[in-house]
């Protein structure tokens, strides 16, 4: 579904015989295994200053070639600023940026090349067209994709000719993220890329960045939607006030804040005792007949093998996981200091 | 490889212009402004006042030229600022969306974009030139003896001051509906002063004096002479190089990308 246009060219008698086997070349490391790559990012104690306000404080994280890294965080945490301190678009004020072993800010030139970024708040001039815009774009990489490749892969075949401004706002997003991509970048840095989309049009985006992965492209993906983080991302950094909170995979970061939770009927009257003493728990309430008990690891399992050695067993048993959504919201209020007692138990 | 390498850069370069220039291009023909008044605006002055001089012939206050003599220049003059007021109509509008600040992420500087736009803008410059003094001496009979070395150099510096004071705007201008105000008291200030409504020389006194030294009025003036087969006075190059440079410093010292 993807081809590079100039470097790659496709001869006429290959043309002939179009198998899935010619979709490979552009496959940039079809045998990869994610986690053993070389580092595609490093950031060394990031600080960047506006004025008075720290926005970002001493972050360090890397991201691996390949993977799908997701940048988390409420507003205001310092996300985009990251990112574009890594994209070259702003200069740090002390840390150290390495993409592909350059620096962003002494190596702009070449790293523009080969990073194709989606920025959060950014139109094309209302009367050009689409089609236009991402021939514009191909012709400034050395290895382009073929724009017309790209629009059908996202789906925009159809608004080929039509005019920036007549778009709807999922229509732009996709024309924001085919600029990104038509360069046929090794990183592609995308900034808030459903905020403003519909359900469908999310999914749709969603799918996008999947085959991006297929292909070997670095993903750096900002975010505030859990869900997404939690669907796409190999790995997430949660950003609050421009501190690093977790660097982790989106199920450790949702284990690691806890609220995995169980509720179920005891056939005899249990102890809380008894309960606190299963590995994992670290609440136990209590509602009429019903026992709810939170905490983190296989907490369900746990349970039922420790009740069941107390000869207890239990009925209308209602086990939920522990989501991103939770862990947010823990890690990012703990910061704030606000953690009401119970939650800290 | 590397003895090519540079031969491979400056071939992308070229094409990154040629991309840029066809984009720019495209858009300044979708945009009604730039074409509208730098070129359709000229036309129709053209032939109002070639119909004027062809019933009132004669010595416009005492100056021994006809209507469309007179004229020709200062039509010429509007076109350029015609053109000149629509690249902060563009340029902040593409600044004020992000669009340049998104190019600066590509492998092309947003000051490409810029040359690209006035690499376009010098062609309908052209065009408009072609036009005023094809028209003015075939169809209306205005008696030119251009003056041709005087003509380009008038030419070149009313061009370059013009579209300098545009770029001043953009420079300090920072959004599109400031700009939009800003762009439009300055275009009919400049038409104005250029001498469309009336001639510095049927005004007199002050006013005719601050017509012939302004921005576009020198501009007029210089082209007026060179293409009456005379050397500009000295002291309207003079203002011309002056404007220039002054509207060159201050749109390059304030200039931002984002």
């Amino acid at each position: 579904m993807w081809s590079a246009r100039r470097a790659r060219p496709v001869r006429p008698e290959r043309r002939l015989v179009p198998t899935r086997q010619h979709r490979l070349p552009y496959v940039l490391h079809p045998d990869r295994t994610p986690g053993d790559e070389q580092p595609a990012v490093t950031i060394k104690n990031l600080v960047k200053r506006y004025g008075s306000l720290l926005a970002v404080d001493d972050v360090s994280f890397s991201i691996q070639e390949g993977e799908i890294f997701g940048i988390i965080g409420p507003n205001g945490a310092g996300k985009t600023t990251t990112v574009e301190c890594i994209s070259g678009l702003r200069i740090p004020d002390s840390g150290s940026i390495s993409v592909y072993g350059l620096s962003p800010q002494h190596d702009r030139g070449s790293i523009r090349e080969f990073v194709g970024v989606q920025l959060q708040e950014s139109a094309l001039p209302p009367r050009l067209r689409v089609g236009e815009a991402l021939e514009l774009f191909a012709s400034f990489y050395p290895t382009p994709l073929d724009p017309q490749e790209v629009l059908e892969s996202l789906g925009i075949k159809n608004i080929e000719r039509t005019a920036f401004k007549n778009l709807s706002g999922g229509q732009k997003q996709r024309v924001s993220i085919a600029l990104a991509l038509v360069g046929n970048p090794r990183i592609a840095i995308l900034d808030e890329l459903t905020t403003g989309l519909d359900p469908e049009a999310r999914r749709g985006t969603w799918a996008l960045i999947e085959r991006m992965r297929e292909r070997g492209v670095t993903v750096i993906l900002v975010t505030h939607f859990m869900d997404e983080a939690e669907t796409l991302c190999d790995r997430l950094a949660l950003i609050d006030h421009g501190g690093l909170r977790a660097l982790d995979t989106p199920e450790a970061i949702a284990a690691q804040a806890g609220g995995n939770r169980v509720r179920f009927i005891p056939s005899h009257p249990v102890d809380d005792e008894a309960l606190y003493a299963v590995h994992g728990v670290q609440a136990v309430e209590r509602k009429e007949r019903y026992v709810t008990v939170t905490g983190t690891g296989d907490l369900a399992a746990s349970l039922i093998d420790s009740l069941a050695a107390m000869g207890v067993k239990v009925s209308e048993l209602e086990a939920r996981r522990g989501n991103l959504d939770d862990a947010f919201i823990m890690l990012t209020r703990e910061n704030a200091s606000m953690v009401p007692e119970e939650d800290r138990a | 490889m590397i003895p090519n390498s540079g031969g491979v850069r400056s071939r992308r370069s070229r094409a990154q212009l040629a991309a840029l220039l066809k984009v720019q291009a495209k858009l300044s023909l979708r945009e009604p402004y730039a074409l509208g008044v730098g070129v359709g605006l000229p036309v129709v002055l053209l032939v109002v006042f070639g119909l004027i001089s062809k019933n009132v012939p004669g010595n416009v206050g005492g100056t021994g030229l006809t209507v469309i003599d007179l004229y020709i220049p200062v039509i010429m003059v509007i076109s350029f600022i015609g053109i000149a007021i629509s690249l902060p109509n563009t340029l902040v509008r593409d600044r004020e969306l992000g669009w340049l600040r998104r190019l600066s992420t590509t492998p092309v500087h947003p000051s490409q974009l810029l040359g690209a736009q006035l690499v376009v803008d010098l062609v309908l410059a052209a065009a408009a030139i072609v036009t005023a003094i094809v028209g003015g001496t075939l169809i209306f009979g205005a008696p030119l003896t251009v003056d041709i070395p005087f003509f380009i150099l008038s030419v070149a510096l009313a061009i370059v001051e013009i579209f300098s004071l545009g770029l001043v705007v953009v420079a300090l201008v920072r959004t599109q509906a400031t700009a939009s105000v800003v762009s439009g008291v300055l275009f009919f200030a400049l038409l104005f002063l250029s001498g469309l409504w009336l001639q510095p020389d049927v005004i007199g006194g002050p006013v005719q004096v601050i017509m012939l030294y302004s921005p576009s009025g020198a501009a007029v003036r210089a082209l007026l002479y060179s293409m009456f087969g005379q050397a500009p006075p000295v002291t309207i190059l003079v203002a011309l190089v002056g404007y220039t440079l002054v509207f060159a410093f201050v749109a390059v010292r304030y200039f931002r990308w984002e």
